[in-house]
This record gives structure tokens, sequence and C-alpha cells, in this order.
């Protein structure tokens, strides 16, 4: 066990990391809007942790303090969130693949700005992070709890009033402007709780990774994320939750499977570089065998259904 | 001495007027509902019925006149405050959330009448719990009214034409409206499916004290069923009045046989 933690611990956090971002995509996805700027928020959540631990927070010796990653976290978390109300409103007006340019735009600005400001460090970036735990799969006591609470959340949203807004407006935003439901004010609640997501996990992020640079959170990222939530499945949170951890899982799977004796050379070996190629195939095959992923709400409620139908049976007698 | 005069009117159009380009789809309207009828509004195709309900909801703009609902100017209220305001509708190509079961479209209209927010909701504060009871419960009630709780878990989209007319009757209920637009609602429903929607649109106007408005293309579906009747031609008024008045009037028989 100690072993396979020490192996595999940078994986793992990773996995869970890539599982939060892709919750984080899907938020306004829920809303029906594609919106490729989580990686933004992540990029600037990043540099707000970095910032603060580097610049704000010394002096500890030793370990660097929990509560002070939690304290960034929330800051990076609350700088996001308010970005994300400015930029949604006028952004949100756009509609499918232009609202989606746009916040590919947002994205590559603040890449640029990264690059070209002192306080981000420039190309260089910052580096030298200080780290919280002595062990990268330490992580795991910020990263778990975090997957688990935003799972949670979005679990709740699905099945409140507020999603059920979200949802109306993704499958017919008239009719659901019609009903009573405001589009615009519940695309920029889904857009600025992904922006929460997005910057909280990248405050994280910049500790795991010990440094922090323009390469972080940019549009590589974005399409990465958009593949976790279409092979994972887009229409509930699991989908996404799903497709992150097991497509950051896959090379390393893809690796192991090659390393088994008896393998072809030239198969060991597509195994071992092919991922790219490997990735590519599974967009291209899922989304024309599975439009809408693997984990659909069909798949989950063909048992769900009898228990829902049972209690609402209970509340009308 | 009309009773809109007598200051009993629902809902006031004034000199409404839409252009779509060189297209005139509404030229100047005018009319007023009262309080408590069932309203028709009747014309050949083309006739701007539908895109006179587009602008009463507020998802057309107009491009002249106004709209006093109550009394008051709801003329460029975008569609969920008008929805607010107390006017639902249906659509004449039905517009269901066809993925969502029978109960979430219902339930998604209860939005304006419900007030908890994403944390309240999500961490089951402030009484929010309770609401999502209630919203649930009164969804169901409003199935059991149009006959389609025992199906109330089903995806809207597999519904028969019918019953996907009569969701969508629930769903305008579920806002609690005071004026209930219906665009088409006997559209593609077989004769006893008629009768009962007859008896459905009177059974919830005076359950739910309810101003209608109809537009329907079944003239024994409207004479049965309408107070009064508008007819639109080439998105102008020709003709109001009751029933028989207007199914007797030669501009009326001119606008749908042709000269």
């Amino acid at each position: 066990m100690a072993a396979f933690i020490a192996t595999y611990g940078f994986l793992i956090v990773s996995m869970v990391l890539a599982a939060i971002l892709a919750l984080s995509l899907y938020l306004p996805l829920m809303a029906g809007q594609l919106s490729l700027a989580s990686p933004g928020f992540y990029a600037m959540g990043g540099y707000i942790g970095a910032i603060l631990a580097t610049k704000v927070f010394t002096g500890a010796g030793g370990l660097y303090p929990v509560k002070w990653v939690l304290v960034e976290m929330a800051a990076a978390g609350l700088a996001s969130g308010l970005l994300a109300v400015v930029v949604g409103v006028p952004a949100l007006r756009l509609r499918g693949i232009f609202l989606a340019f746009a916040t590919i735009a947002f994205v590559e600005i603040l890449r640029v700005l990264s690059l070209n400001l002192d306080i981000t460090g420039g190309a260089i970036g910052i580096f030298g992070i200080p780290q919280p735990f002595a062990t990268q799969f330490g992580y795991m006591w910020i990263a778990a709890p975090l997957l688990i609470v935003s799972m949670a959340f979005v679990y709740r949203l699905e099945r409140i009033r507020v999603g059920r807004a979200f949802i109306a407006i993704r499958e017919d935003e008239l009719a659901a402007d019609a009903m009573g439901v405001n589009p615009t004010r519940y695309k920029v609640l889904a857009f600025a709780l992904s922006a929460v997501l997005a910057g909280v996990a990248g405050a994280l992020s910049a500790h795991f990774y010990n440094t922090w640079n323009s390469r972080q959170g940019t549009f590589d990222l974005g399409v990465s994320l958009m593949a976790f939530v279409l092979i994972g499945g887009s229409r509930t949170f699991l989908g996404p939750v799903v497709g992150g951890l097991a497509l950051t899982a896959l090379p390393e799977v893809l690796r192991s499977v090659a390393d088994i004796g008896g393998l072809p050379g030239w198969l060991a070996q597509f195994l071992r570089d092919g991922r790219l190629i490997i990735y590519g195939l599974l967009i291209a095959v899922g989304t024309v065998f599975f439009p809408h992923g693997l984990i659909t709400p069909a798949f989950l409620t063909r048992r769900s259904h009898r228990a829902q139908s049972t209690s609402s049976g209970g509340q009308t007698s | 001495m009309t009773r809109a005069e007598a200051g009993n009117g629902c809902l006031a159009v004034e000199t409404m007027t839409c252009r779509f380009g060189g297209l005139v789809a509404v030229n100047e309207v005018s009319f007023s509902v009262q309080e408590g009828e069932i309203f028709g509004l009747i014309g050949p195709n083309g006739a701007g019925k539908t895109t006179l309900f587009n602008l009463i909801t507020g998802l057309t703009p107009p491009t002249g006149g106004r709209l006093r609902y109550r009394g008051r100017d709801i003329t460029n209220l975008p569609p969920h405050r008008v929805a607010a305001a107390g006017i639902a509708r249906t659509f004449q190509n039905i517009r269901l959330f066809g993925d969502l079961s029978a109960l979430d479209n219902v339930m998604i209209a209860r939005h304006a009448r419900t007030r908890s927010g994403v944390f309240a909701g999500v961490f089951g504060m402030a009484g929010a719990p309770d609401e999502e009871r209630a919203t649930r419960r009164r969804a169901l009630e409003l199935l059991e009214l149009v006959g389609l709780a025992d199906r109330a878990h089903e995806g809207a989209r597999g519904f028969p034409y019918g019953d996907q007319r009569r969701l969508e009757i629930a769903r305008a209920l579920a806002l609690e409206p005071d004026l209930l637009l219906l665009d088409e609602p006997a559209a593609g429903m077989n004769p006893n499916e008629k009768r009962g929607l007859s008896d459905l649109i009177r059974a919830v106007r005076s359950q739910f004290d309810l101003t209608v408005v109809l537009i329907e293309h079944n003239v024994p579906l409207v004479m049965g069923l309408c107070d009064r009747v508008a007819v639109l031609d080439f998105g102008q008024l020709i003709a109001l009045g009751d029933p028989t008045e207007v199914q007797n009037d030669p501009a009326v028989i001119e606008a749908y046989l042709g000269d």
C-alpha cells in the first residue's frame, strides 16, 4: 500500500483535481452554456494561491500551514466568482459556439497577461511554492473533501429550484423564459459557480505542482476538460467526475498494460506512446455511440426510478 | 358601453404593430379582454395570431403599440417578467422540456412563485425543503387535473400529441396565471379529446378564476367555448364580437373563403 501510494500518489491527486475541474466545466453546461473559461479561472486561482503563499503568508518554518492554503483557496474562489459575474454578464449574451469562442479569448487574455505582468513572474512564473504536506499524496486531505463537497453540491443542485431553472434553460431557453425563468440571471449564476470551483482548484494546484506559470490553465486544458465531460457524460454530475478520473488515469493504465509480458512489441509500443491517438479515438467513437456520454440519467434512473415513484406516491396519499 | 370602459379590462391591446422587414405581421390591432372571459382569436393561416401571442408574452418585441395588463404597462417587459406578472401560455409547436419528466416540466414553471436561492436550496435551509415539497405536491395536483398523474415520471417526449398539449396546460397553470394564453390547444387531438379539452378549459377557468385567450381553428370548439371572438386577417383585426355575430360577418366569410 505504501509503495502504491508512493508510486501513484501524484496520479491519484491529479485524477481528483481533473474531476473537480470537469465539474467546473459541467456547471455552465447544466444551463446549456458551452463555456471554456474554467482554465482561465483555474490559472487565476493558481496565481492568487502562488502569490499569497510566496509573498504574503511567509515566515513559517517547516511545512506550510494547511489553514493558509484554505484561506488562499477561499480568496481565489471569491476573486474568480466576482470576475465571472463581471465577464459573464456581457459574454453570456452570446450563444453556442460564439460563447465558446469568447471564453477561449478570455483564457487567452489571462494567459498573455500572466506572461507579461511582474506580479505573476512573467515567462518564468512563480516557483518554490511552499508545501503543506510531506508527500504529494498528502494533498488528498484537501483534494478529496473538495471533490466530495463539490459532488454533493452539484448533486443537490440538480434536484432543487435553481438547478431546475438551469436545466430548463438547457432544454429550451425560450420556453424557460416564458415560464418565468430569467435566463441571463441563471446563466451568470452557473458561470460564477463554475468559476469559483475552478479558482479554488487552481489555488490548491499551485501548491501541488510547486510551480505556477502561464502554461497552466490554457486552452489545451479546456479541450481536455471538454473530453472528460463529453466522454463521461454531460447530463448528470457523475459523468464529468467519472470522465475526469478515468481519462486522467488512462495513460498510466495503458502503460501498465503495455508492461504485461507477452504482448507483441508493436502493441506494447503503441499502448505506451500512442496515448494521444487512443484519446482521440475515444472521443470520436464516444461521440458516435454515446452522444450523451457513458453515464447518462437514463443509465442511472433505470434503478432509482422505482424508488422515486414509490416515494412520491407516499407523498400524495 | 363595454365592460372595458367600466374598468373591467384584464388585457388591453392598443394599436399593436409588428413588422418583420417589409412584412407587417400584426397591423395596429386593438382590443381588450375582460376579466373572466374566454376570448377566441381566429383567422386564416399567417393572419398574425401566434405573432400576437408572442408580442403579448414578450417573446417578440413590438414595432409599435402598447400592452396593458390590469392597468399596468407590460409593453417591453422580458418574457419571464410577463410570466411573473401572471400571464402564462402554451405553444402552437409544443415546447415542452422533452428530455425531462412530466413532473419536472410542471415543477419548473413554479419558479416564479417560489423563492429559495442556490445556497438555501443546496444546504436545505430557510424553508427550502418545505418549498420543494410544496412545489412537488402542487405539480402532482396539476398533473392529476389534466389526467396525467399516473405518468408523472415519464419523459414528456414520449407522450402522445394530445397528452403533450394537456401537459403544456398543466405547466402553464403551475405559474398561477390570471391570464392563460392557449395557442391551438386542440391541434392534433381526436374528437373525443377535443370535447374533453373544452370541459378542461371551462373547469380550469372557474377553478383558478382565469381569463383565457385561445387561438383555435376548430370552429365548433371556438363557437361552443368562447364568450367573444376576434378575427385577424393579414395582421388586421377584421371582426370582434360574440361567436354567432362573427360567424355571419361578411368580412370574416370573405377572409376564409376568398372572393
